[in-house]
């Protein structure tokens, strides 16, 4: 009894092991394919009918927590939810924002990509998400809802359209990115767009930038970016760039960016930038310790009364003024895959999502957005409501007036390299820049290498 | 009979074990071995390419550095790394005043998680608000220097997260140590040999197994290790403190699972071999009678 106790004891043992190990989808066969993402997309198409009851998707999303755009994007998430109640959810998943793409790009894999995503790698968009079809094509919808498509920016719309396929929901609204001064440390004698670069570091006295190197450096490569666009042919490299990524970055208009951004980071940056993230970039700023950040309108927020719990050492939301850069140069770039949906999804889901991207391109939401995160919607007719509020917007005000027709609107120089250079090889290299244990013209050669390998077959 | 039952009855209660093996790790290893000569995006068919992807890995200077890095930290974990946890099991195994409880505070930083670890030494070493430059500073108030962020420090900097962290080591060198039988020592003493001589003659070449294990354990660990540079260097400054886990997550994020696989291919091949280099020096398969 005992003996065949213990024999069934350890076949049903086995045997666990192996239903445990075959019940789950199989993700490690690599010849798994385009067939099996068409197969999931058949299923759910040939799905019976359910009965009527609420679909609720759930989104991992970095405009969640601490992140800054999670302040109007979650109430935003709310307003739909309480529109659809009963019919749709829209449920939020916290995610850092640095590891949003390869979170999207590891659920591909499995075949588990949420409903709705914003934005992609460009390169693992085009090479691998295209050619596959993982994408749900907006262009049918899109003609049946015309009022939507005319709102969208003709640009971008042909930047997304794919061999007739709309590929991702083009872009509504472009918010050009500036830079944010502290008007009580620093006092230019005209507006800094008029200003060049010399003349700003003239006035700047002891003055420092909140610049920053861990994660992608972003208010550094802003400021990167605003003094390669003063560089001659810098435009036309940027715009060229962000269509066909580049991977040479040893020609002059590098070569003398690197040199200039060198000289600001050893003299002119707060004294946290080795090794800050955002966030003490950001604390800099809001804190008197620097007097110029560079960074987009939604961190108007920041400067509202009610984050006044971000504030330190004196510093007031009235303290800060917006404005472009130096050269009257401003970074928006409208050739990018924003939402876009994935294809073989239950048909209510991608109902669900369509609803959403319906939703927030309403005039209603696109001018909520717009006053709370700036920005302007060119093919929307602004309501006199609408005009009043930004009317009152200081800070919105001044980003909107500091652009004018003759502004330098240019991609980020980030968006014309390769994901990885941009997103981590960039912001670990820049201590070295900053230390002089390399020149930039070393810096240059090593970026290059790195995106060669980067974009080798 | 009775023995070729009992052979039964082995190999019954090993199967649970065999199965869990073949099917969590031989298939996996297979599949990497495989893949790794192949071009595969993780998505669409992988496509044969040879050797390409080693071949490309030794030539990237991230990868040659990582090797270096490797060397550096596996010569530290030997001697440094395992050398401390070695003192402290003496140390311990002499049963001095609160040895109990120094064990247990010993054992405090394993309980933490190594992703935990980083976070804390991110701080620790932050340069503007972190304890150690606050600390230097009261003597040299001029004193600045991100240690992460600047070479050589970096290496160092990442070094200091784990090089003290050898309960593991402790703990096997202590269960040999306390294996020993105590007439060994009680007729070395009768003979005249001093605590020294005792150490060196007697408990050193006993437990050469424990120290063995502590040193295959700690240069494995290196090999691996990715929390403690990924939460704090992320390989920079520049690629001064890369290693090959980074580069094969990396290789995934650039959707090129082929190359990473063969940084995984590598990884196996350096721990088989610092398995069998360990065992050849310590000559760990001859068994030691007491």
């Amino acid at each position: 009894m005992k003996k065949i106790l213990t024999v069934a004891l350890i076949i049903l043992l086995c045997a666990s092991i192996l239903i445990g190990c075959t019940e789950t989808t199989d993700n490690s066969d690599p010849t798994q394919t385009k067939e099996k993402a068409t197969e999931t997309k058949k299923e759910a198409t040939e799905k019976p009918a359910e009965p009527v009851e609420e679909i609720v998707i759930t989104i991992p999303h970095y405009k969640s927590g601490q992140n800054v755009g999670g302040v109007f994007f979650l109430p935003q998430v709310e307003r739909f939810n309480e529109m659809y109640d009963g019919k749709y959810e829209l449920v939020i998943e916290e995610i850092p924002q640095d590891s949003y793409q390869t979170k999207i790009q590891q659920l591909a894999q499995q075949g588990k990509l949420p409903a709705l995503i914003e934005g992609a790698d460009k390169n693992w968009f085009e090479d691998i998400a295209i050619p596959n079809d993982m994408y749900y094509d907006l262009s049918t919808w899109l003609d049946e809802n015309p009022e939507l498509k005319a709102r969208t920016l003709v640009d971008s719309l042909g930047y997304n359209t794919i061999d007739g396929k709309v590929v991702a929901f083009p872009l509504t609204v472009v918010r050009p990115i500036g830079l944010f001064y502290n008007n009580e440390l620093f006092t230019p004698s005209k507006p800094i767009g008029e200003l060049s670069m010399d003349e700003l570091l003239a006035e700047f006295g002891d003055n420092k930038f909140a610049f920053m190197t861990v994660e992608n450096a972003w208010t550094t490569s802003l400021m990167l970016t605003a003094i390669f666009a003063q560089q001659d042919g810098g435009p036309e490299i940027l715009k060229e760039g962000v269509l066909n990524q580049k991977s040479d970055y040893t020609s002059k208009p590098f070569i003398d960016a690197f040199t200039i951004i060198q000289n600001l980071l050893q003299n002119y940056a707060s004294s946290n930038t080795v090794g800050a993230a955002y966030a003490d970039a950001a604390n800099s700023f809001m804190s008197q310790s620097a007097a110029i950040i560079a960074n987009g309108p939604w961190m108007v927020g920041d400067f509202a009364a009610e984050s006044s719990d971000k504030w330190s050492n004196g510093f007031t939301g009235e303290m800060a003024t917006g404005g472009v850069y130096p050269g009257n140069i401003a970074i928006a770039n409208t050739f990018s895959y924003n939402w876009w949906i994935p294809s073989g999804l239950p048909e209510g889901e991608t109902e669900a999502a369509l609803a959403f991207l319906a939703f927030m391109n309403t005039p209603e939401e696109l001018e909520a957005y717009m006053l709370a995160e700036g920005g302007t919607a060119p093919n929307l007719t602004p309501s006199d409501e609408y005009v009043t509020a930004l009317s009152e917007k200081r800070l919105l005000s001044e980003l909107s007036l500091a652009v004018n027709s003759d502004t330098i609107i240019i991609p980020m120089i980030l968006d014309i390299m390769p994901g990885s250079v941009a997103n981590e090889e960039f912001g670990k290299l820049l201590p070295k820049l900053i230390d002089g244990s390399v020149t930039p013209e070393e810096f240059a050669t090593i970026l290059s290498d790195k995106a060669v390998a980067a974009l080798a077959e | 009979m009775r023995n070729r039952k009992t052979k039964l009855w082995i190999y019954l209660f090993l199967l649970p074990a065999i199965i869990i093996f073949l099917v969590f790790f031989l298939v996996p290893i297979i599949t990497i071995f495989i893949t790794s000569f192949t071009k595969w995006d993780g998505f669409n068919s992988p496509i044969f390419v040879g050797f390409k992807n080693f071949i490309n890995l030794f030539g990237k200077a991230e990868f040659l550095i990582s090797l270096k890095n490797l060397l550096y930290w596996s010569l530290i974990a030997a001697f440094l790394h395992v050398g401390y946890g070695a003192i402290v099991a003496f140390i311990l195994y002499r049963k001095p005043f609160g040895w109990r409880f120094t064990r247990s505070v010993f054992m405090i930083p394993n309980v933490i998680a190594v992703a935990a670890w980083a976070m804390i030494y991110r701080f620790f070493f932050n340069n503007d608000f972190g304890f150690l430059n606050n600390l230097i500073r009261i003597f040299n108030p001029e004193f600045n220097i991100p240690w992460f962020y600047n070479s050589p420090y970096a290496f160092w900097a990442v070094t200091l997260t784990w090089l003290f962290y050898s309960v593991f080591v402790t703990l096997v060198i202590l269960t040999d140590l306390m294996a020993i039988p105590d007439e060994i020592h009680e007729a070395a003493r009768i003979d005249g040999a001093s605590a020294l001589r005792i150490t060196f003659k007697i408990d050193l070449p006993m437990i050469k197994n424990a120290i063995g294990t502590g040193i295959i354990l700690s240069i494995t660990s290196r090999i691996a290790m990715f929390e403690a540079i990924a939460l704090t260097t992320r390989g920079g400054p520049g690629d001064d403190t890369m290693n090959i886990p980074l580069i094969l997550v990396s290789s995934i994020t650039d959707m090129k699972y082929g190359v990473a696989n063969a940084a995984s291919v590598i990884m196996i091949i350096l721990g088989i071999l610092t398995l069998i280099i360990v065992e050849l020096i310590f000559k760990m398969r001859k068994v030691e009678k007491f």
